[in-house]
């Protein structure tokens, strides 16, 4: 069923971020076409559509944003909620559908924003000039560092990904908590996501106030003290981690507990 | 006959605010059945509470001996009040969201009816009139083989023409075996199919009794019945 709701969930997004998606993209090559003419002058198309380019990569950026709070809440907490809440699938892979689609959305967002500055920025030979220096660069990393690089690049992702995660669930968790208010709803949810903020904030500073536990906001770290610092970032990080994931617990506990209990839709 | 739906003591306050007070019922299976009372009175929070949109502040509801939850949504086919199409499908498409969840649920059946409304498949949900939702809407739950439909003021919304077609619906899409449950307050249009009604005011049933029993006994016709039981 997850994979159905899934399905569903891509459909009811991509229709608004695919056209998006190749606008920046039509929009990033017209404005390398019309530069590339005149390289020298910003005459007025050029300009046009860089403007329009730059609107259309800031109205993506928002979209994510809005469709994450809309589809979570019109689809399961107004109307829609009783189509969807009646199909017979726990709650809990609804969250899951919607948190995992909006994850994809965020990330093809930036990978968009990346490829289509390519395009506009990139001149004849540079891509293979990047590609060149960075396989240079990561190659000099595992010489002196050694095969922990692949580890640290893998948890840099991994804390990449949960830090999305769970800003996506704090989300969830405060719409969810501001519906079992009775009146002003959006009040509700916005004072809950201020509350779960500050909490959150609280419980970093108390585990940072445990004897034992390094303070990382204080690393240092420059090219040369990299190597011993290595092993301290590499432990800052998946202890980041594993903060990061009990709070997205924490998020997902509440938003489920709402969804499957305290649901009461208008 | 065994039962479809029983409550024991089922109760769920809003806050301070009952609505559904300490009720207690069993409905046998293949009966078209009324859940009738004014407005306010309860029904659709039963409803809810079958539907697993609403937990039991105490007591239980139980559909076929379960808890409502994953098993008793395969079985039961529910029409909300509410419209709760989104606005960006087209109606065959929700068809297909109908198809790929709800094992029981038959397309061409579906696709049958939305002809004989001279409903087009192809239309998208957000341009169509309330009426012309409420009917889709209808069309899908009915096109489900059910064991039990609920059905929250079926007609409330659509123009008398629609009704009958509807109530006609209603009547030749179930098996004998499956139970229809009608929320309504407007009576006189759905006794004809009645086999059994359920009167609730203000959270407690008031009285329930086969549809048979109050014209032979009482002498009366449902509408009357309501009428005086529920006099302001």
């Amino acid at each position: 069923m997850l994979s159905k709701l899934l399905k569903y969930e891509f459909k009811a997004t991509g229709r608004i971020f695919l056209p998006l998606f190749l606008a920046l993209l039509i929009f990033a090559g017209i404005t390398r076409l019309f530069s590339a003419i005149g390289p020298e002058q910003w005459d007025t198309p050029a300009v046009i559509s860089m403007i329009i380019y730059v609107t259309i990569m800031a109205g993506m950026f928002v979209m994510t944003l809005i469709m994450m709070i809309q589809r979570f809440y019109k689809n399961l907490l107004s109307d829609e909620g009783y189509l969807m809440h009646t199909l017979p699938v726990k709650p809990w892979k609804h969250i899951v559908s919607k948190l995992l689609v909006s994850m994809l959305w965020m990330i093809i967002s930036l990978s968009a924003a990346l490829i289509s500055s390519l395009i506009i920025a990139l001149k004849k030979g540079d891509l293979s000039e990047i590609i060149g220096d960075f396989a240079i660069f990561f190659h000099r990393a595992i010489e002196q560092y050694g095969a922990s690089i692949y580890l640290l690049t893998f948890e840099i992702i991994i804390s990449i990904l949960i830090s999305i995660a769970s800003g996506i669930l704090i989300v969830y968790a405060s719409i969810a908590l501001g519906h079992l208010s009775n009146r002003h709803k959006m009040l509700a949810s916005f004072g809950a996501f201020i509350v779960l903020s500050t909490l959150s904030q609280i419980l970093l500073t108390l585990i940072g106030l445990i004897p034992g536990t390094t303070n990382f906001a204080n690393l240092h770290i420059t090219p040369d003290n990299f190597a011993q610092m290595q092993s301290l970032l590499q432990w800052a990080i998946v202890s980041g981690i594993i903060f990061t994931g009990l709070l997205s617990s924490a998020y997902f506990a509440i938003t489920n507990i709402i969804l499957s209990k305290r649901l009461n839709l208008e | 006959m065994s039962t479809i739906l029983e409550c024991h003591d089922l109760t769920k306050k809003f806050g301070s605010k009952v609505a559904v007070s300490a009720i207690n019922l069993k409905l046998e299976r293949g009966q078209i059945i009324g859940l009738l009372g004014p407005n306010g009175s309860g029904k659709s929070t039963i409803m809810k509470l079958a539907n697993e949109l609403l937990t039991p502040t105490s007591g239980s509801i139980l559909i076929g001996g379960m808890k409502p939850g994953i098993e008793t949504k395969k079985i039961v086919s529910y029409l909300p009040e509410k419209t709760y199409l989104n606005d960006w499908m087209r109606v065959h498409q929700i068809i297909e969201l109908f198809s790929d969840f709800y094992a029981d649920f038959k397309p061409e059946k579906a696709y049958d009816m939305l002809k004989s409304l001279n409903i087009n498949p192809d239309d998208k949900l957000k341009t169509m009139s309330k009426g012309t939702k409420e009917k889709v809407q209808l069309i899908l739950v009915m096109s489900r083989e059910a064991e039990l439909y609920l059905l929250d003021e079926p007609i409330g919304g659509v123009d008398p023409a629609a009704r009958d077609y509807i109530l006609q619906t209603i009547l030749h899409n179930y098996n004998e075996n499956a139970t229809v449950i009608i929320s309504t307050h407007l009576i006189s249009d759905i006794e004809n199919i009645l086999d059994f009604v359920v009167f609730i005011n203000q959270g407690q049933v008031v009285l329930t009794s086969s549809v048979d029993d109050i014209r032979d006994e009482k002498g009366k016709s449902v509408d009357v019945l309501f009428r005086e039981v529920f006099k302001c």
